[in-house]
């Protein structure tokens, strides 16, 4: 993957965008992984008497795919150095997510580069149900 | 997370500063598998290095799950989390938690009960160096 560098990156600027579609599979797959292993993201029965039409996609997996979209963007030498977010939707296995980001800040702190960033996931409908922020740290070129 | 019995405000706030800690060597093995969940190919993660995602997974910065504070309301979901990345964890690497169930926010209107429990982790490696701080909140209604 290609490196980033400070010097690239403009206010204002999107991020190339990834597109997820986490089925049943992914969710149980993500319950071994994580160890989150609440019915409500694999169990239909229960997720009904919860009052959802169905298992939910977990947020936090949500929160690991916006980790993707940044590091793949930032490169082996830039830093991941803050990240959050906000559940505000739910999202259902066999829906395709849609992540983005757009550049808010860049900065130079302590002498590091950091750059700031809107983050998103939608929904299939295009709706934002997982906004958040972060920060990145890159390198400048020689 | 998991959804643990029902109590009252009351007894929830009481448990406010509860702490738990818990440690896991991380192996590739693991990284392996979070980052074919996730489907991300990054050869760099073949490298030993874990990826940084790897610390928004449950068993890593839930603390929900470990302390089991029980919830106020019928209903609970993931309301928010944030984290900060510190220092590089590398395979091999143990990672030492501690979670607090840090505060009860008690959001109660007109439209109905709802409450916010928030969970504060702290993430060190076997040198006892900061690798992140991760906060988790959960909504119950």
């Amino acid at each position: 993957m290609a490196q980033l560098y400070f010097e690239d990156v403009k206010e204002g600027m999107d991020l190339p965008v990834v597109e997820k579609l986490p089925t049943t599979k992914t969710l149980v797959q993500w319950a071994g992984a994580s160890g989150d292993y609440f019915e409500l993201h694999y169990d239909k029965d229960f997720a009904q008497k919860l009052g959802f039409p169905g298992p939910i996609v977990h947020g936090r997996l949500e929160s690991a795919f916006l980790t993707q979209l940044l590091t793949d963007w930032i490169g082996e030498k830039g830093e991941l150095k803050k990240m959050s977010v906000q559940y505000r939707g739910n999202a259902f296995p066999g829906n395709k997510l849609t992540l983005g980001g757009k550049v808010t800040k860049k900065s130079v702190e302590g002498g590091q580069n950091l750059v700031e960033l809107q983050i998103w996931v939608k929904n299939h409908e295009g709706k934002e149900i997982t906004p958040g922020t972060a920060v990145v740290a890159l390198p400048k070129k020689k | 997370m998991a959804q643990p019995k029902k109590a009252t405000l009351e007894d929830i706030k009481k448990l406010e500063g509860k702490k738990s800690q818990e440690s896991m060597e991380i192996d590739q093995h693991m990284i392996h598998l979070f980052t074919e969940c996730i489907g991300d190919p990054n050869p760099v993660w073949k490298k030993g290095i874990v990826p940084p995602g790897f610390i928004t997974a449950a068993m890593v910065s839930g603390g929900a799950m470990v302390l089991g504070i029980p919830i106020p309301f019928p209903r609970s979901v993931a309301g928010g989390a944030d984290w900060e990345f510190l220092r590089p964890l590398k395979a091999g690497d143990t990672l030492n938690t501690t979670h607090e169930f840090f505060e009860l926010q008690d959001k109660s209107s007109d439209k109905g009960p709802r409450a916010l429990m928030v969970y504060k982790s702290t993430h060190k490696n076997q040198k006892g160096e900061l690798i992140a701080v991760s906060t988790n909140t959960i909504m119950s209604y």
